[in-house]
């Protein structure tokens, strides 16, 4: 019996962005993730109250997956920022804050929401192009003839994540295993377009950070058991090996719907075990040396493979089988009947290891294009912080090598760019008005919401009452306590900039961010050399940083855009 | 769904506070006296013994947050050390009130952090200097051939432990002789001399009181190690004479402060390794300590000449309960001792006095069981075509099937990981045919190395290769009625030639102390374990910690005095103001976190009942503490005046007949690493701010406490 309901109007609210309700949870939102922004960041607890695993992050990915946001406003904030994270690993508090605080501080001004919305498309615009071009002075090429760079790169994610809990020594050598698991999945014979391995991370949770290491090829973990009985293993030359992605348990699980009638004495199960071994006998058959199967092969067959001097490691899980079948260069069999030849591949040597109290096969490859992060952290929610961390790592190093520069970190970037957008909206509103018709009153009006959100992005690095302090020269980012003696003695409070590339030592003028204070044409830094070979610099990844700069534009005029939020309560 | 958020440290750190009153409930666990406490299920009315942290936080309900995180830390901890959680879980409660103390005197969360992290950094390194190296300990075991004193009543083993709340663990004399009895009727190379070895050592040092010439020059020789050879006579650590001064007597470099204390002592004799570090629980210790020496013998007859350097395997230990039986009976044997139903006493009769064959199956032996991965088809069905009679059932066959295999190969003994159909159990004990089911993996991969069999996942892989030779059963007992409890099984011992396994067996009359007592077996295994793994200790009874205050102490007193200088390094974000203001905030905490370790001294000097309020301690702590820090150094001053401070710390002032102060270690690795945990647990819950309620807990919020709650 089916049961009718009358069908519930759609909502539909007007102009959304004026109502209180949407103000607080937006403010909500940005209060979570502006307070988890920086090395100086809060932590958050992410539980489901009743008992589940705890999550302890301040990690944008990390915290959109625990995020369950009921306003569709704040749902399209969460999906692009969802979007860019996916894409960037990186930046993406950084999206988040920029594009709330582009929100908020375009609300007091009296303008129609397409004028913001276009002169927010040009100022972005005058960004990106000076962030590309080459007069652009808060980027810095990548030297990739030494690790100086990369190391900064890296150890600046590391620090700017506090629940990995990690110590300096701690964060010297996970940086230093990270930068060597990403240099060994760069293939030694360089071509034409370089097909970049993969670097697996393995856990070994319960162990010191200490004792995190980076080996060339795969680690598959595996029972004691079986690694007393395949070892030791004594060949000369390269392994033949045959990957499985199709289950050797010998089950039928694919028998479709409905009853199957066997007759009495049929046994279904002796039959596909058969058939399994005739599998087995062409393996031999082909001199394989080495079954991997994604999931399990049948106690029989594995015997039967033992018997012939076969070694045979099930149940590696799907995540290994892609990195699996490149390093080796197998074509996954997925099926039980004939084999062609073509489908095997070889590595190097298969060896055991044993790390903590794991046991593992460790698979050498021909050619090391793989490498495996085995990491170790204390507990479990740093440990899986970490892991998140060390794969953003992994990943922005990717995105440095295909554009190689990096911006300077530390709140550096941001605040030098709000000083060139405010001197060239104020020295050349001509260039950036050309093609728009609005007055420069207007210009003025978004541009000083724009320098704002920007400014207010790079203070939200601060969680402790501190002041932020931009220099008059380069438009640097310096922090300084609160209520610290008069402006004098500011030379003798501050050591560096957020990035590190400037001291006090220069002759240097400061000012408050916040205090409203004089367009200066911000000048470029040292020259690049200076730069890289500067000792502890604060980097971020040029790529997700860029990214992030206009996928907050875009998201936030996507918000100021709207008139009408209509729901189906249904 | 509704996500909801909550602040967590307005003004007071809910987190912390939180985690202080978790701490707080262990606080008692600290030391050698241990108060257990119950449990008690208000609804079921059921209750539980416990007395570790591991157990008390498994009966605790953990459902905040933080209660989580702690209760994962302990659990990771315990796990991969199996000792430690008690430091752990007292060092969580005494850092979260110290950090609490930062927070209320102003200091910035990124200095607290960066600042106690780095101060324990720094102890871990200044405590080295107290490490003990292990040197040769098996050697001794060999050398102590000549003395056969086996006859040689071993009086005074426990003498002096008489802790009143420790009363289930008090070793009767005449135990040791019912352990050696015990093996030597099971010692089945029929050699009753080899089990005498074990305890040798003692023998050796009781024939040392009689001083007999030859074994004194032997001792002689062997300077360094003599004071701790007369010492195992004393064993706790906490009830030591107060009148003694034999450390300030001890030989060269002890009164140069710089000599490095490797030099000067080592620890070269298992005995007084394993005493000192049983920290108070001897009748687990000795165990333990029979266990290695079973694996040792084992080892050397396995290898003929000891070629290869012994390791202790903590997983072929094994570990049987049988509550009923009386005290005494708790042993260690060779093998593999577990239950079997008091229905096959007829056929262990059988298989008694001859070697078996063995299969080891890793599944259950069930007709249905399949390998695991295996997906069950659920619309089969099976039609039978012709009216055939068939009064089998499947079961039947299969049964019939499996004993057809076990008699083709001659198997008489069977061990499955998992269940074994009754039906089959049966049909084996008809044929004379032992099955034994839910066996450890450990058990199964010592019988698989010992016998040379292979395990397999169905009885119908079984081939000649699989099968092991060579297996003895008998009953654990040569009168096998004193070994039957309630659900009617009886203890049997399986065992061959050579087999690397121990087990360890539990008796008491009190069923509820056999989870403690198994509990503290492996905790003192864990302890001996690593200490022969990283071939170090630390000198124990508090002297590490005592250092650590002094060490702590010494910096906090040095950058007063530098002022603004070098500790920039301290913070990851070296560029903050939060760097320049690093030194002015860091005696602050320093101070702070030492008073975590002077809480712990000072309690566990309370716990041992040497002094009657923590505020005395603390006095002897303070005094100590100045003069060691006005020594210079430290730790040259602990090790000169180790013995007056180890009394002071630990002497409860029962004991004057003894004349030794013996040595008390501590394992160096899973002790930092608690520390560590500990510091990286408070740290964790301090710089979050606030808890994210995801899903359906949204629900119990609304209806439980829903102010502070902010929903998205």
């Amino acid at each position: 019996m089916s049961r009718l309901e009358a069908k519930k109007p759609s909502v539909c609210e007007s102009k959304p962005l004026t109502r209180e309700r949407l103000r607080t949870t937006l403010s909500v939102l940005k209060g979570i993730v502006a307070s988890c922004y920086g090395p100086s960041g809060r932590l958050k607890q992410l539980h489901n109250g009743a008992g589940g695993h705890v999550c302890t992050t301040s990690q944008s990915s990390a915290l959109l997956r625990g995020l369950s946001v009921t306003h569709p406003v704040l749902k399209i904030l969460t999906t692009s920022m969802q979007n860019h994270v996916s894409c960037f690993s990186d930046c993406g508090l950084f999206m988040a804050i920029l594009c709330c605080n582009l929100i908020e501080y375009v609300e007091g001004i009296d303008l129609a929401p397409t004028t913001v919305i276009e002169l927010n498309k040009q100022l972005l615009s005058l960004c990106t192009s000076y962030l590309k071009s080459e007069a652009c002075a808060c980027r810095i090429p990548v030297d990739f003839s030494s690790t100086q760079i990369l190391l900064c790169l890296v150890r600046s994610i590391l620090t700017s994540k506090p629940a990995c809990m990690l110590t300096g020594k701690e964060v010297d050598h996970i940086s230093a295993l990270v930068l060597r698991a990403f240099l060994l999945t760069i293939p030694e014979k360089a071509e034409d377009h370089i097909i970049l391995g993969k670097s697996i991370i393995v856990p070994l949770k319960g162990q010191r950070v200490i004792d995190s290491t980076v080996l060339p090829g795969m680690l598959i973990e595996t029972s004691e058991v079986q690694l007393m009985r395949t070892l030791p293993i004594k060949k000369s030359s390269a392994l033949k090996v045959a990957l499985f992605c199709v289950s050797l348990s010998g089950d039928f699980s694919d028998t479709g719907e409905g009853t199957l009638a066997v007759s009495y004495g049929v046994s279904l199960e002796s039959a596909v075990l058969d058939q399994l071994l005739n599998l087995g006998r062409q393996l031999v058959w082909d001199h394989i040396d080495l079954v991997i199967c994604q999931k399990v092969i049948h106690p029989s067959l594995k015997q039967f493979l033992s018997t012939h001097h076969v070694i045979a490691i099930d149940r590696v899980g799907v995540a290994l089988m892609e990195p699996l079948s490149k390093m080796t260069g197998t074509q996954p069999i997925g099926s039980l009947g004939s084999i062609s030849p073509s489908s095997y591949g070889s590595v190097k040597d298969l060896c055991s290891a044993k790390f903590g109290s794991k046991h593992f096969f460790h698979l050498i490859p021909n050619e090391v294009a793989v490498s495996s992060l085995l990491l170790c952290n204390r507990n479990d929610t740093a440990w899986d912080e970490l892991k998140l961390t060390c794969q953003t790592a992994l990943h922005v190093l990717q995105l440095t090598i295909k554009e190689p520069f990096v911006f300077l970190g530390g709140g550096c970037t941001e605040t030098h760019l709000a000083a060139y957008v405010r001197h060239k909206t104020l020295n050349e509103p001509g260039s950036i008005l050309k093609d728009v018709g609005y007055t420069q009153t207007e210009l003025h009006l978004i541009a000083e919401a724009f320098c704002s959100a920007l400014e207010s992005l790079a203070g939200s690095l601060e969680h402790d009452g501190g002041e932020i302090l931009t220099d008059m020269k380069y438009g640097h980012f310096w922090s300084v306590q609160s209520h610290s003696p008069p402006v004098a003695n500011w030379p003798d409070l501050l050591s560096r900039c957020g990035c590190g590339l400037h001291s006090n030592q220069e002759e240097l003028s400061w000012s408050f961010l916040r205090s409203t204070h004089h367009p200066f044409v911000p000048q470029n830094s040292l020259p690049h050399e200076a730069a890289s070979s500067a000792n502890n610099l604060t980097l971020d990844c040029f790529t997700a940083k860029l990214s992030g700069l206009q996928v907050a534009v875009e998201t936030a005029n996507l918000i100021l855009d709207l008139a009408y939020v209509i729901e189906d309560k249904n | 769904m509704v996500m909801a958020c909550r602040v967590i440290n307005n003004r007071r750190h809910v987190g912390l506070q939180q985690l202080l009153s978790f701490a707080e409930t262990g606080r008692t666990f600290l030391g050698p006296v241990k108060s257990s406490k119950f449990i008690i299920d208000e609804e079921s009315h059921e209750s539980v013994l416990i007395s570790s942290p591991v157990r008390l936080l498994e009966s605790l309900d953990l459902t905040s947050a933080v209660g989580q995180l702690l209760n994962e830390a302990v659990q990771a901890h315990n796990d991969t050390y199996g000792t430690g959680t008690n430091t752990l879980l007292f060092f969580v409660g005494a850092w979260s009130s110290a950090v609490e103390e930062c927070l209320h005197l102003g200091v910035p969360i990124p200095v607290i952090v960066s600042v106690m992290s780095e101060g324990l950094n720094s102890c871990s390194e200044e405590v080295v200097s107290l490490q003990v190296p292990i040197h040769n300990l098996f050697d001794h075991v060999d050398n102590t051939n000549t003395f056969s004193g086996f006859e040689t009543p071993s009086v005074n083993l426990c003498p002096f432990l008489q802790i009143p709340s420790d009363t289930g663990l008090i070793q009767k004399d005449h135990e040791l002789k019912d352990v050696s009895q015990s093996m030597t009727i099971y010692s089945l190379s029929g050699r009753p001399v080899k089990s005498c070895k074990l305890f040798r050592l003692q023998a050796k040092v009781e024939a040392n009181k009689d001083a007999s010439q030859t074994l004194q020059t032997l001792i002689n020789s062997r300077l360094a190690d003599t004071s701790c050879r007369k010492s195992i006579l004393t064993h706790s650590r906490h009830f030591n004479s107060t009148d003694n001064n034999h450390w300030v007597s001890k030989p060269d470099g002890l009164e140069q402060p710089s000599a490095a204390t490797s030099k000067t002592y080592s620890c070269n004799d298992l005995v007084e390794l394993a005493v000192g570090l049983s920290h108070g629980d001897h009748s687990s210790m000795k165990l333990v300590e029979a266990a290695v020496r079973l694996q040792y013998q084992n080892a050397c007859m396995q290898q003929g000449s000891c070629s290869l350097p012994f390791m202790f395997d903590v997983s072929r230990i094994f570990t049987c309960c049988l509550p009923g039986l009386p005290e005494t009976s708790t042993c260690v044997c060779p093998g593999y001792i577990t239950l079997a139903s008091i229905s096959s006493t007829a056929l262990i009769k059988e298989l008694k006095d001859q070697p078996v064959r063995v299969v080891l199956v890793q599944g259950d032996l069930t007709e249905n069981y399949r390998h695991l991965g295996f997906n069950k088809s659920t619309n089969i069905k099976t039609v039978l075509e012709s009216m055939k009679v068939n009064q089998d059932s499947t079961e039947e066959l299969w049964a019939h099937h499996v004993l057809q295999i076990l008699t083709q190969f001659n198997v008489h003994l069977v061990l499955a990981r998992g269940n074994v159909s009754d039906h089959l159990n049966e049909k084996c004990v008809y044929s004379k045919r032992l099955v034994i089911g839910s066996v450890n993996g450990s058990v199964m991969q010592a019988f698989a190395e010992a016998t040379g069999a292979v395990q397999v996942a169905y009885i119908t892989q079984v081939n000649e290769d699989c099968v092991g030779n060579g297996v003895y059963v008998t009953f654990w007992r040569s009168v096998s009625v004193d070994v039957v409890d309630k659900k009617n099984r009886m203890a049997i011992l399986l065992k061959t030639e050579g087999i690397n396994l121990v087990t360890a067996v539990f008796t008491g009359p009190v069923t509820a102390q056999m989870q403690t007592k198994e509990d503290r077996f492996w905790t003192c295994a864990s302890r001996l374990y690593y200490a022969l793994k990283e071939q170090k200790v630390f000198i124990g009874g508090g002297a590490v910690e005592f250092l650590c205050l002094s060490h702590l102490q010494i910096i906090e007193e040095q950058s007063l005095k530098k002022g603004n200088q070098a500790y920039s390094g301290w913070l990851h974000n070296s560029s903050s103001w939060l760097a320049s203001s690093l030194a002015l905030y860091r005696p602050t905490v320093l101070k702070c976190l030492a008073n975590g370790w002077h809480k712990y001294l000072s309690t566990l000097m309370y716990n041992t009942a040497s002094y009657s309020s923590e505020f005395e301690a603390s006095t002897f702590i303070q005094h100590h503490l100045r003069n060691a820090i006005d020594s210079g150094s430290p730790s040259s001053y602990i090790l000169s005046e180790y013995s007056e401070l180890n009394s002071g710390v630990f002497n409860s002032g029962i004991s004057n007949k003894l004349e030794q102060i013996p040595r008390v270690y501590d394992i160096v690795t899973p002790k930092i690493e608690a520390w560590r945990r500990a510091l990286d647990l408070v740290l964790l819950v301090l710089q979050t701010d606030s808890e994210i309620v995801t899903g359906h807990g949204h629900m119990q919020i609304n209806s439980k406490e829903s102010e502070g709650f902010l929903f998205l």
